[in-house]
């Protein structure tokens, strides 16, 4: 009876995911295989397309960049809001928050207000003489990176706070009462024991950027093309079926690649696990 | 108390707060702006950007598009999230491990290889319509919400008043709608909410399902750039914010938001 | 090197609340002083004081010669041992003992060694490899006792260390601390809600009550004299008699408590009696009689301990618990006389 109940329970659930998610997925997958011109041939012509493989290597170079700038920039604000006091720290984390339930398409569109030709940026520096002719900073790498971080700054510094505030308060007493400076706490004890969960934080960032497809859109356009963009092309656009689902499978490849290892080895950094 | 943080940090991390705000405010500002450009500060003030959207058609039903997706897609995913999240809380020891991974699954497929599949297979392998494929793709797309934050609220829950009841002589349903339910309140509305804004501002799963006569208004807004890149588009925003806000607003009211933290 | 501490007129606010109020205290070079109180009494608050985790509203504290007051918290050079362990549970055992040492900057192989040495006088050698994860509870507060010992510290403060262990751990722990302590000869400033814990290892108790000292004295004065009903009730005297001298005869004082009840009391038993008194007694210290001299009372109910029955009685000065003798139980309902007995009571002076 109970038997009974605990798959019943799960088996909507169960059947959903497998129907319309595994299924499709693998189907997908399954697509780029079995062509007449070979079993690998859809990636030999990928890999061997310098064009394609550019927008692969551009579309990790811009994630690991976004990611090392969201960590960086993520971990000083969520070391700071660890420290506030409660009435403090909770509109601190409200206002970082705030951000990401606005939607990407808000979020991304703000920054063609910033970066265009006519826009606040560009005025701000020709107003001050910095420069004699507006700047054509959107589509390029620069301004997809821009955005990608404003993007997910947020995310990093809720992972952050998580994880910060998991470390328990005497252990750093303890290390001051020892003698170490507030630097030396920092480097022996809250780092080591916050790696972990930077790791889990730089996972989520760069697996979110390496398949984002609107901001790249709006703000790459097809200069800066990415691999989610590309994907859309491939099959909204050209209808190259296969050449799309080669793309999500690699996709999914590198994605699910990296959420393995990282997890892997963020488990086995973690003094504190249960 | 609060302990001694260097002031070099603070500065940084106010800055990192203005960095995160500004955009927000500078929409807001273009928004209201009375030129046919995009432009911050606003050059006289004016709503006209506003009533624009209702003008607009496929605004209005783009908007409401969404807003149905939304409601039901987030209704579908609790609907059978809840008692996946149950019984994964409840006989968590005797069930696979891999159930848990089935159910993030949504999280760890990219959203944009997942909308890609669903139009391959579903719209156009089964020759489901529009809206029944958007509205399995958005209900997937936040099933994870309905199960992951209701078995963490499920995680300190005293299943020992379940079995009171019980042994009380109330029917297993009945305890689990009168019992179970209300004091995971937290948890539902926390989901729901979640769920609900991620499927409104969705774009990576729908931009492959929309078709001919149904779209979404994310899509729609990014249509609307592709023509008209007017403060129509910052005055959109600004209704979507004005959204969140009201949904957080909801939620402190009833909860508090400490619980984002977790 | 031994040190004397001294907290003079300490205040400290949580907000708007007063947890301390001019709290002065001095424990001498080598002696082990516990704070003693239930939670919210302001000991953990004058341990965190004197760390420098919090910062005092006036007042000072000196170590030895120095003066703390101002000093950041890791540069005080004091001995702490958390209720908690507070282990780094990503650093070995022996690079937890010798972390202290790091700070010092002394060289890797010299703190080592060090630290390896302490933990052998722990009765922890062999250990030093494992992660404090892999320990017992026991284990893991020998580790920390070592941490503090290691860099020998002017000032040893223990945060309620043995409240997480089980009741037979506590015993060999508490008496293994003060061997420790005493063989060092470190200034201890020990903070317990324990009462047996804090009387057993301690050379002086303080008990402290909403942000104040109540008494400060020897076990032995604190256990037999107490300075007031507060700590007369802490320590074990049940019952409260508020009395007055009506006559007196000699050493013979007759007293009259509310409701009319008498009772005659020898001074050369209980020592000069004031005209206006309280007199505490523990259960044990009015004896339950069939008749006799003491206290009129009623019996109500009556339960086994044991070694004795304890009784639950009614007099006219107000309800009383009494124990009596295995020999003579006695019905509830009947009629008994209290007799006090001198060692099991004391005299308090009203005002307190």
């Amino acid at each position: 009876m109970k038997h009974l109940a605990k798959w019943g329970l799960t088996a909507p659930a169960i059947i959903a995911v497998t129907l319309f998610l595994l299924v499709p997925v693998i189907i997908t997958i399954a697509a780029t295989f079995g062509e007449q011109k070979g079993l690998f041939s859809p990636y030999i012509t990928f890999f061997t397309s310098g064009f394609r493989r550019t927008v692969l290597f551009r579309t990790i170079e811009i994630a690991l960049i976004t990611t090392t700038i969201s960590l960086i920039i993520g971990f000083i604000a969520a070391y700071v809001i660890a420290q506030m006091p409660g009435r403090a720290k909770s509109v601190m984390i409200i206002a970082a928050v705030f951000p990401l339930l606005t939607g990407v398409v808000v979020r991304s569109f703000a920054w063609l207000i910033i970066l265009g030709k006519n826009g606040i940026l560009n005025t701000i520096l020709l107003s001050i003489g910095v420069i004699s002719e507006p700047l054509s900073m959107l589509y390029t790498e620069g301004s997809v990176i821009v955005a990608m971080v404003y993007l997910f700054v947020p995310l990093m510094i809720l992972t952050l706070v998580g994880v910060l505030e998991g470390i328990p308060q005497d252990l750093i007493q303890a290390a001051t009462s020892l003698g170490a400076t507030p630097a030396a706490t920092f480097r022996q004890v809250i780092l080591p024991l916050a790696t972990p969960g930077l790791i889990v934080g730089a996972v989520l960032v760069f697996t979110g950027s390496f398949t984002s497809y609107a901001t790249p859109q709006l703000l790459g356009g097809e200069k800066q093309m990415m691999m989610g963009t590309f994907l859309y092309q491939r099959a909204m656009v050209t209808f190259d079926w296969v050449g799309a689902s080669t793309i999500a499978a690699i996709m999914v490849v590198v994605t699910i690649g990296i959420v393995a290892i990282m997890s892997r080895i963020a488990r086995r950094l973690n003094p504190m696990a249960v | 108390m609060t302990k001694s943080v260097h002031p070099a940090l603070i500065a940084l991390t106010a800055c990192i707060f203005l960095f995160l705000l500004a955009p927000l405010v500078i929409i807001i500002g273009a928004a209201f702006s009375d030129t046919t450009y995009l432009t911050f500060p606003p050059q006289g003030l004016t709503l006209r950007w506003f009533s624009n959207i209702f003008q607009i058609e496929a605004f209005r039903t783009t908007a409401i598009t969404s807003l149905q997706l939304a409601f039901l897609g987030t209704a579908l995913s609790l609907l059978i999230g809840i008692p996946a999240a149950y019984a994964i809380s409840r006989y968590r020891v005797e069930l696979p491990r891999w159930l848990s991974t089935l159910f993030v699954l949504p999280i760890l497929v990219p959203e944009i290889v997942f909308g890609f599949s669903l139009m391959k297979s579903i719209t156009i392998g089964l020759g489901l319509p529009i809206f029944p494929s958007l509205l399995i793709g958005h209900a997937l797309l936040v099933l994870p919400y309905s199960v992951r934050v209701v078995s963490a609220s499920l995680a300190s829950f005293d299943f020992s008043i379940e079995e009171a009841a019980i042994s009380l002589g109330c029917p297993p349903l009945k305890t689990f709608l009168t019992v179970v339910l209300p004091n995971i309140r937290a948890g539902v509305i926390a989901a729901f909410i979640l769920a609900f804004i991620t499927s409104i501002n969705d774009v990576s799963v729908s931009v492959f399902l929309t078709g001919p006569g149904i779209s979404t208004l994310p899509i729609q807004i990014l249509a609307h750039m592709e023509q008209f890149f007017d403060p129509t588009i910052a005055s959109v925003s600004v209704l979507l914010m004005l959204v969140t806000v009201a949904v957080m607003a909801i939620v402190e009211a009833t909860l508090g938001l400490t619980f984002l933290t977790k | 090197m031994t040190v004397s501490l001294s907290i003079n007129s300490i205040s400290a606010h949580y907000g708007k609340t007063t947890v301390l109020q001019d709290l002065s205290l001095s424990v001498g070079a080598g002696e082990l002083v516990s704070l003693l109180g239930s939670s919210g009494c302001g000991k953990t608050t004058t341990l965190r004081l004197v760390a420098g985790f919090l910062q005092p509203t006036s007042g000072t504290i000196k170590l030895g010669d120095r003066d703390l007051t101002t000093l950041p918290a890791h540069a005080r050079d004091i001995g702490l041992v958390f209720q908690n362990y507070a282990l780094f549970p990503h650093l070995t055992v022996l690079e937890n003992v010798a972390f202290g040492l790091k700070q010092r900057r002394m060289a890797t192989q010299e703190r080592q060694q060090k630290a390896g040495a302490m933990l052998e006088r722990v009765g922890l050698s062999g250990l030093g490899d494992r992660l404090p994860g892999a320990l017992s509870g026991g284990q893991k507060q020998r580790v920390a006792l070592a941490r503090a010992l290691v860099i020998e510290p002017p000032l040893l403060m223990f945060d309620e260390p043995l409240s997480n262990l089980d009741a037979k751990l506590r015993v060999d722990m508490r008496v293994e601390i003060r061997q420790l302590q005493r063989a060092n000869g470190t200034t201890s400033l020990y903070v317990t809600h324990d009462q047996e814990e804090a009387f057993s290892i301690s050379d002086r108790v303080a008990i402290m009550n909403a942000g104040r000292i109540m008494q400060l004295d020897t076990p032995e004065v604190l256990y037999r004299k107490p300075a007031n009903s507060f700590v007369a009730r802490f320590v074990g005297f049940e019952n409260l008699l508020p009395l007055r001298a009506i006559q007196r005869e000699g050493v013979l004082v007759t007293a009259e408590g509310s409701g009319g009840a008498r009772i005659a009391l020898s001074q050369e038993d209980f020592g000069p009696i004031p005209d206006s008194f309280v007199l505490g007694c523990r259960a044990d210290g009015l004896s339950v009689q069939r008749e006799g001299n003491g206290l009129s009372a009623v019996l109500g109910t009556r339960t086994y301990l044991g070694r004795a029955y304890q009784y639950q009685c009614t007099t006219p000065a107000g309800d009383i618990v009494a124990n009596g003798a295995l020999s003579e139980p006695l019905a509830a309902g009947s009629a008994a006389v209290l007799a006090p007995v001198p060692e099991q009571c004391c005299i308090l002076t009203p005002e307190k």
